[in-house]
């Protein structure tokens, strides 16, 4: 192993860990705010599809990740819809909506596999920064999405932590009844952090096709919004663990496609399990010690709410 | 002042299930429309193809049923553990570890008579699905863990056994390179009944019944449902909630392996990497569609099957596979939601409170 073959892998698990935080990230302010979402699969694979077709289509990076943003919000607002609103079971609903995506995508996308991408988001300078050995090449110089989802991260965790808007969200996944007393409107708070996971896991989906794979083909997603779903648990619904969980997850990711290069005999994919086996580890740790403390798991996550109910 | 309002009502309606099943496939009928007149197909032609394909005489019944099997049995796996409450979204997992227990059977079981062969692949499917479900029945039952996430994890870690196998130690010499396991010895196979239809239709029917009627009729499926619709009441009435939680979950996750061993021995002939084709996730949706009755999914499997089978055979006419996954996804939506309206009643009201010029005026 070579010292570049080294920061060429460190420089693919920051980038991953910035594909998997953003979609991680999403999953956790809906959960924060009550309402698991099992469709981050599919609101990845309808972001990737949507910006590939509006590069190809506008030659404009920025327009294609806005684009996607958008159409996952989208979907994620059918989720929003039945299971907020409705008050449909969330695990259905959240399969539904991956079916759906995955669906959606493939067919959005059939006209365009194959295709060479029509914008791309190009790494960042940052003059002098990008020079330095070892750091700079694995920290500053990456696409923009990466710098888009650690301002996402500090500015979640700000907002959740320090603002009445984030405290009203974390209420409403802890009793909605009481939130509901308190003169919020639950139907809202859900519904808008619903939306903006769909937001940052269309931008998630984005990154793929705009910057790590500029491609679009079926099942290009891979199992990665499964990824995004472990990390929130992973990361124990905290924005700042989820970050580094990401970066482990990501690494893993990294690792994955090198361990050949790097001349070690071990099956791929016994390695791609790794993230997954992590998070049931971490899951039986939390559970065990949650049996002395609290569990940091939102305590209304997945319950619907209904007035007449109360 | 009048408004709109939806109210709760006391019972849903009656019938009110397949009312709402017909619903979610007449809009995805007319979204199916709208998206194949948009790739500038017909859909009459579109739509009679997938009818005959999938139910338009006995052949065409035959390959339903078959599809139907694997449906049925996931969703009758996530229907018993839902029947109390819990979620196993593991099915696809359970129904992978089923197929490679069943395929390590027949690996050291080549020389060994069909019948015992057979006996024992199922055997050790259910053996596998309920060791992974295992895991998640325990720790939900000793330490509270949601078996939600577990569950979903597992199947990660089962789809990743499985490519592991077909590309390492289990990978058939003569696949010319291709991911596959070797075929099972011919005695490995479960006879035919109809056309296509094999064996496992009636052993996946023995199945449902036998649990229906437990869930149903005995006083194990009577706790079981108590367990379901409060906590409190069955601690109250004295029922080991760790102990059934287990109990279930275990079963679940057996009968999802019966699953995979079925298909197996039935359609498959062979382990490969999506040998759960996602039927698992599939059963959660006959699931939910059977209201987690036991004996709903049968017939919610058959038709759910069909529509599978009818999205297959229009690939032949170059519309992409993507349209009929769409179907399925409306077809879902639409039925959860006019499922959810069916247990409300839309009442015109007169507001409880006035405005202040109403109460002016």
């Amino acid at each position: 192993m070579n010292e570049a073959s080294l920061i060429g892998l460190l420089i693919a698990t920051v980038s991953f860990g910035a594909l998997l935080y953003l979609a991680a990230l999403g999953e956790l302010i809906a959960e924060k705010a009550g309402v698991l979402n099992l469709g981050v699969e599919g609101m990845m694979a309808i972001g990737a599809v949507t910006a590939f077709i509006a590069g190809v289509e506008f030659q404009n990076p920025w327009l294609a990740l806005l684009i996607a943003m958008l159409s996952g919000a989208l979907l994620a607002s059918v989720h929003g819809l039945f299971t907020v609103g409705l008050g449909a079971e969330q695990v259905v609903s959240g399969l539904a909506l991956t079916i759906l995506g995955l669906g959606l995508a493939a067919y959005l996308g059939k006209d365009y596999v194959g295709l060479r991408p029509g914008a791309e988001l190009v790494p960042v300078e940052w003059g002098p920064l990008s020079e330095l050995p070892w750091v700079g090449p694995i920290f500053f110089s990456q696409a923009p999405v990466v710098y888009i989802a650690l301002f996402a991260g500090i500015a979640a965790s700000l907002v959740l932590s320090r603002t009445r808007l984030g405290l009203a969200l974390r209420a409403a996944g802890e009793s909605a009844s009481s939130t509901d007393s308190a003169g919020h409107s639950v139907l809202g708070l859900r519904l808008s952090a619903v939306a903006t996971g769909g937001a940052l896991a269309g931008a998630s989906g984005a990154y793929l096709t705009l910057s790590i794979t500029p491609q679009w083909a079926e099942g290009l997603t891979a199992g990665r919004g499964w990824i995004a779903v472990a990390l929130v648990i992973f990361g124990a619904w905290r924005p700042g663990r989820v970050g580094w969980g990401a970066l482990l997850f990501g690494g893993t990711l990294a690792l994955k496609t090198r361990l050949q290069t790097f001349g070690v005999d071990f099956s791929p994919i016994i390695l791609s399990m790794l993230p997954y086996v992590l998070t049931l580890l971490i899951l039986l740790i939390i559970s065990v010690r949650a049996r002395k403390r609290p569990s940091s798991a939102p305590a209304a996550l997945g319950l619907a709410y209904r007035r007449e109910e109360r | 002042m009048r408004r709109i309002r939806l109210r709760l009502r006391e019972h849903p309606l009656p019938g009110g299930q397949p009312v709402a099943f017909g619903i979610g496939l007449a809009i995805a009928l007319f979204v199916g429309t709208l998206l194949l007149l948009g790739a500038g197909h017909d859909p009459l032609k579109i739509y009679s193809r997938m009818f005959d394909a999938s139910l338009g005489g006995p052949d065409a019944w035959s390959i339903t049923l078959n599809r139907a099997i694997p449906l049925g049995l996931a969703g009758l796996a996530v229907a018993v553990a839902g029947s109390m409450g819990l979620w196993n979204i593991g099915a696809e997992g359970q129904i992978i570890a089923g197929a490679i227990a069943a395929s390590w059977v027949a690996r050291i079981g080549g020389s060994w008579p069909g019948l015992l062969l057979i006996l024992m692949m199922l055997v050790a499917a259910v053996a596998g699905g309920a060791l992974l479900a295992l895991g998640p029945a325990m720790a939900r039952a000793k330490l509270g863990v949601n078996e939600i996430i577990t569950t979903l994890m597992l199947n990660e870690v089962a789809l990743r056994l499985v490519q592991w196998l077909i590309h390492g130690p289990w990978k058939d010499p003569d696949s010319f390179n291709f991911p596959l396991a070797p075929m099972l010895p011919d005695q490995a196979r479960l006879p035919t009944l109809f056309g296509r239809a094999h064996f496992g239709l009636l052993i996946a029917a023995a199945v449902i019944i036998v649990i229906s009627v437990a869930v149903r009729y005995t006083a194990w499926g009577y706790e079981l449902r108590i367990a379901g619709s409060s906590e409190a009441t069955a601690r109250y009435s004295g029922i080991s909630l760790p102990k059934k939680v287990l109990a279930v979950l275990v079963l679940s996750g057996a009968i999802a392996g019966l699953a995979g061993g079925v298909e197996l021995t039935g359609t498959t002939d062979r382990l490969t990497e999506s040998i759960s084709n996602g039927f698992g996730f599939a059963g959660i949706i006959v699931a939910a569609l059977a209201l987690m009755r036991p004996s709903g999914v049968a017939a919610v499997a058959i038709l759910f099957g069909a529509v599978q089978i009818g999205g297959q055979s229009i690939q032949t006419l170059g519309v992409s596979s993507s349209v009929s996954t769409i179907l399925q996804a409306f077809i879902l939506f639409g039925a959860i939601g006019a499922g959810v309206f069916s247990r409300y009643a839309i009442a015109l009201e007169k507001d409880a409170l006035r405005t202040t010029e109403e109460v002016q005026s």
